[in-house]
């Protein structure tokens, strides 16, 4: 067909994209899912010998990504329904909005030089889960407020006006009308936000540690999987750290598919629930 | 009555707890400039500006604090990975949108979504096991390059721009598209002078996240780069970013030490460096609107 070139090229241009995409993921599975076994999920790691594993990684990235999502969850919400459905001054939505678009794109190593200088030099706090939580709660604030903002503008004006038409406060209005509708683009908001946090490496290296302690304290370093696959990679003697670097990175990657899955999932059958 | 003065009460409260929040939000930003321009200030007051800014030579434990090539890294490497990654993302957006089906619209943007969401230490490691060995043997220099770090980075921002370019590109109405190729513009014609030109702006506006995204990443460029604190004089020589040299300082020059405020000084670099950025998407965003 005439005055197809371009295309004929966007074709190409997205096959090198899938192709370089399929050789990271099948690379990563190729190296890593061989080391994988029970004993590698469970046991500690271990910087001599071949028998270390990621158990505590695995503990510390679930524990403090929860304690992160159930700090920023309310905290992130009640500040996008006030964007949303309450409104305030010009000025102050106008200060909110390029503070929370600053603070999203802040690079997370800056989060970890404040959560340095407040927290550990500041109040004296160890490098400790405690302190990794605090990093993690700092970066994912302002990501729940945009997504909550993005899943309550979701809500079309005409179901507030039927609820205050009803007579309806707004916060009944909020509570039995916008949340309720909101609420599928919220859980999978969140899932976002949690494999985001899954993820992250470079707020928590100087604020959790690069090492795990024998019994798991929130006072104690909390080493994340993805912080352990960069201390395998760029830092460890350890034998075999190539390889156990891929199946650290295989159990990341399937930790953060899971979540999404399940919050899709569990978007789609709220929905459905709900229409 | 009764109902109604309880649920206004109720009401008054629950509007002063979502202005508290939103309000400690604005706090933590404040903090957040605060506490990193008093740092900086220390630290141009204790040692000028002229040699910082535009110094090369950087060790700080002798009282050298050239940032440059930092400055020169972290634009090089960003300006790298956009070069490969917009054209990439705007074939996936044609691709999808315009020769594909709109059916796969849906299940293309929730695979870009998971995409999105690989941690940046997976794309740091696959740097190390495929692009440094790869650009060693071609070159025959060591590997960790601002090559390497442009070409993870590129890979890191493709997902995120090719979904802001698909949803750029799924705004154009289709029969926009339909009456174009009835009236006899061939599909390239349609691409180049409708699709393209109606979705300039937020086309533009997904450059620029992409570019925050690029500039604010660690780990991934940490991991392929090679840390070298010179400034860099060709693609395949090694080099530092703001962000890559924090992560290595900041255990060199933990607070209290002479010299730990120069962190201060790049975090808030970035940090203005971010804030322009948001302005600039504010000003495109308000352009498109109208």
């Amino acid at each position: 067909m005439k005055g197809t070139r371009w295309h004929r090229l966007a074709l190409v241009g997205s096959a090198i994209a899938l192709i370089v995409f399929a050789s990271l993921v099948g690379g990563l599975l190729w190296q890593g899912l061989p080391e994988i076994s029970w004993h590698f999920l469970w046991s500690p790691p271990a910087e001599t010998g071949i028998f270390g594993g990621i158990g505590p990684e695995l503990l510390n990235t679930m524990t403090m990504v929860g304690a992160a999502s159930l700090i920023t969850v309310p905290l992130g919400l009640a500040g996008a329904v006030l964007r949303v459905e309450y409104g305030a001054r010009p000025g102050f939505i106008l200060l909110f909005d390029r503070i929370r678009y600053t603070f999203l794109s802040i690079p997370t190593i800056v989060i970890g030089l404040l959560v340095y200088q407040w927290v550990i030099v500041g109040l004296g706090w160890s490098l400790s889960i405690g302190t990794g939580v605090v990093a993690l709660t700092a970066m994912n604030w302002p990501f729940v407020v945009d997504m909550s903002v993005s899943a309550l503008e979701g809500v079309p004006d005409t179901f507030r006006e039927a609820s205050l038409a009803l007579g309806g406060t707004r916060y009944l209005t909020l509570l039995r009308v916008v949340l309720p509708t909101a609420l599928p683009a919220l859980v999978s908001g969140l899932g976002m936000a949690m494999a985001r946090l899954m993820g992250e490496s470079a707020a928590l290296i100087f604020t959790a540690g690069i090492n795990v302690s024998k019994h798991w304290a929130f006072s104690a370093p909390g080493e994340t999987l993805a912080v352990h696959l960069w201390y395998l990679r760029t830092e460890s003697v350890a034998p075999h750290a190539d390889a156990k670097a891929a199946a650290t990175g295989v159990v990341l990657l399937t930790l953060v598919v899971l979540v999404l899955y399940v919050s899709q999932k569990l978007a789609r059958w709220l929905k459905a629930v709900d229409g | 009555m009764n109902v109604h003065q309880h649920n206004l009460r109720m009401e008054r409260i629950q509007h002063r707890i979502f202005w508290l929040s939103a309000a400690l939000l604005i706090g933590l930003g404040l903090a957040i400039w605060g506490t990193l321009a008093v740092g900086a200030a220390q630290f141009v007051l204790h040692h000028g500006l002229n040699r910082t800014l535009l110094g090369v030579d950087y060790n700080p434990t002798r009282g050298q604090f050239g940032l440059l090539p930092f400055f020169m890294g972290s634009v090089s490497v960003t300006m790298l990975a956009l070069a490969l990654a917009y054209p990439l993302s705007l074939s996936v957006a044609a691709v999808t949108v315009l020769m594909g089906k709109r059916a796969w619209l849906a299940p293309v943007r929730q695979g870009m979504g998971a995409l999105v969401a690989i941690p940046s230490v997976i794309f740091g490691w696959w740097g190390l096991s495929a692009v440094v060995p790869l650009i060693r043997q071609v070159s025959g220099s060591s590997g960790f390059s601002l090559l390497a770090a442009g070409l993870v980075l590129a890979l890191m921002i493709l997902p995120t721009l090719s979904l802001l370019t698909i949803n750029a590109f799924a705004r154009v109405p289709e029969r926009w598209i339909d009456g174009s190729l009835a009236l006899g513009a061939t599909p390239d014609q349609t691409l180049g002078r409708l699709v393209l030109r109606s979705v300039k702006a937020p086309l533009i506006e997904a450059g620029i996240v992409a570019v925050g995204r690029a500039l604010g990443e660690t780990m991934a460029v940490q991991m392929v780069i090679g840390g070298q604190t010179l400034l860099p004089h060709g693609l395949l020589s090694p080099a530092a970013t703001l962000t890559t040299e924090l992560l290595s300082d900041i255990s060199l020059l933990p607070p209290g030490v002479e010299g730990h405020h120069v962190l201060d000084f790049m975090a808030l670099s970035l940090l203005l460096i971010m804030y322009g950025l948001v302005l600039l998407v504010e000003r495109i965003r308000g352009r498109a609107e109208v």
